[in-house]
């Protein structure tokens, strides 16, 4: 397992009671949680009560996750776990027919795992976009915009001539690919493994 | 591999990260945040685990007799806690029965307390206004809190 630094820490802080060290984790990974939720093809009602239970059994783990590190993992068995119980009953009251055989596919591991893994590239990814300079942002979220605006219009938005903004885009995407929160995405990628054992156990 | 990303790729799994993200409605995250109000309160989660107005069958009898009625279970590892939502109140029992308390500690952050008699019983009334929580302490020292309730 990967161990971030920024999440440790992150776990560690809210152990205590640092409520917006919980909100940054949060943040970071409702993708997750939500990415898992709509896996299982939940209804609005049923993806906040998963979303609720997970949320508030990770509450009283932290200052028990032996290994912070791997919360990613955690937090996707659990949403498993406990999205699969609502399909189960919704499964008992005849609600959702032959839907229980995919819902246990996507509560698979190796499914989870690569959930993770690209929860943790998009967490990673947001992170060194956050630390850019401001008008890095602001280039690079125009440039994503759908559909892209023309130089023109990025020029007269950002009052910056046409002919730099190739050139500015590319040294943004230079410190993005620079940045800690990326460089430690690398350097761990080394397979990031699902602990097993019961969520909440 | 991400450091061979050139800049087309890189693009490309930046507005993929964004989307993700955005993709998440805001009330989700909210619920998430809030969660922490929680922290450090030493109870056990008793989860939902029977929840009458999902339960089509049994829906469908129970509305030609009683169509108020609602009956919800929440079990955690040492006692479950069933409830009866009638029109005017919230009748529950701790099951394996004993005495204690129940707390309602609402989303407002308000919170009653109401006796549980010996054989388990309590009766909340009239029913809390918009989101809930029941915490139930009994006289042996089982500490539980249930998940958020709406009537």
């Amino acid at each position: 397992m990967r161990d971030d630094p920024s999440v440790v820490a992150l776990v560690e802080r809210a152990a205590g009671s640092d409520q917006g060290a919980w909100n940054d984790i949060v943040d970071r990974y409702a993708p997750l949680v939500w990415s898992i939720c709509t896996r299982f093809q939940l209804n609005s009602q049923d993806t906040e009560d998963v979303g609720q239970t997970v949320w508030l059994l990770l509450v009283g783990q932290l200052g028990k996750l032996r290994e912070p590190a791997a919360l990613p993992g955690w937090l996707a068995k659990t949403t498993a776990h406990e999205c699969l119980r609502v399909v189960t009953a919704a499964r008992k009251s005849d609600r959702l027919g032959a839907r229980l055989d995919d819902a246990v596919q996507f509560a698979d591991d190796a499914v989870l795992e690569e959930e993770v893994l690209t929860a943790e590239l998009n967490a990673g990814l947001r992170a060194a976009f956050a630390e850019l300079p401001l008008p890095c942002q602001r280039l690079l979220a125009l440039l994503l915009t759908d559909p892209t605006p023309s130089y023109a219009e990025i020029s007269a938005a950002l009052d910056i001539p046409m002919g730099s903004i190739g050139p500015q885009r590319g040294r943004c995407l230079g410190r993005l690919r620079r940045s800690p929160a990326l460089i430690a995405l690398v350097e761990g990628d080394i397979g990031i493994t699902v602990p097993g054992g019961e969520p909440g156990a | 591999m991400r450091d061979g990303w050139d800049d087309e790729e890189l693009m490309a799994a930046l507005r993929e990260a964004m989307k993700a993200r955005e993709a998440v409605p805001d009330w989700f995250v909210e619920t998430g945040q809030s969660a922490y109000a929680w922290h450090n309160i030493d109870a056990e989660l008793a989860q939902l685990t029977y929840d009458s107005s999902r339960d089509t069958e049994r829906a469908a009898v129970t509305r030609s007799e009683n169509a108020s009625i609602r009956a919800l279970t929440f079990t955690s590892a040492h006692l479950s806690i069933e409830l009866e939502i009638t029109e005017g109140s919230l009748l529950g029992q701790i099951i394996p029965p004993r005495g204690g308390t129940i707390e309602v500690l609402t989303s407002a952050g308000a919170s009653t307390t109401t006796p549980v008699d010996e054989i388990g019983c309590f009766s909340v009334v009239p029913i809390p206004a918009g989101q809930f929580r029941l915490r139930c302490r009994t006289t042996d020292g089982t500490d539980v809190l249930t998940g958020w309730i709406t009537v």
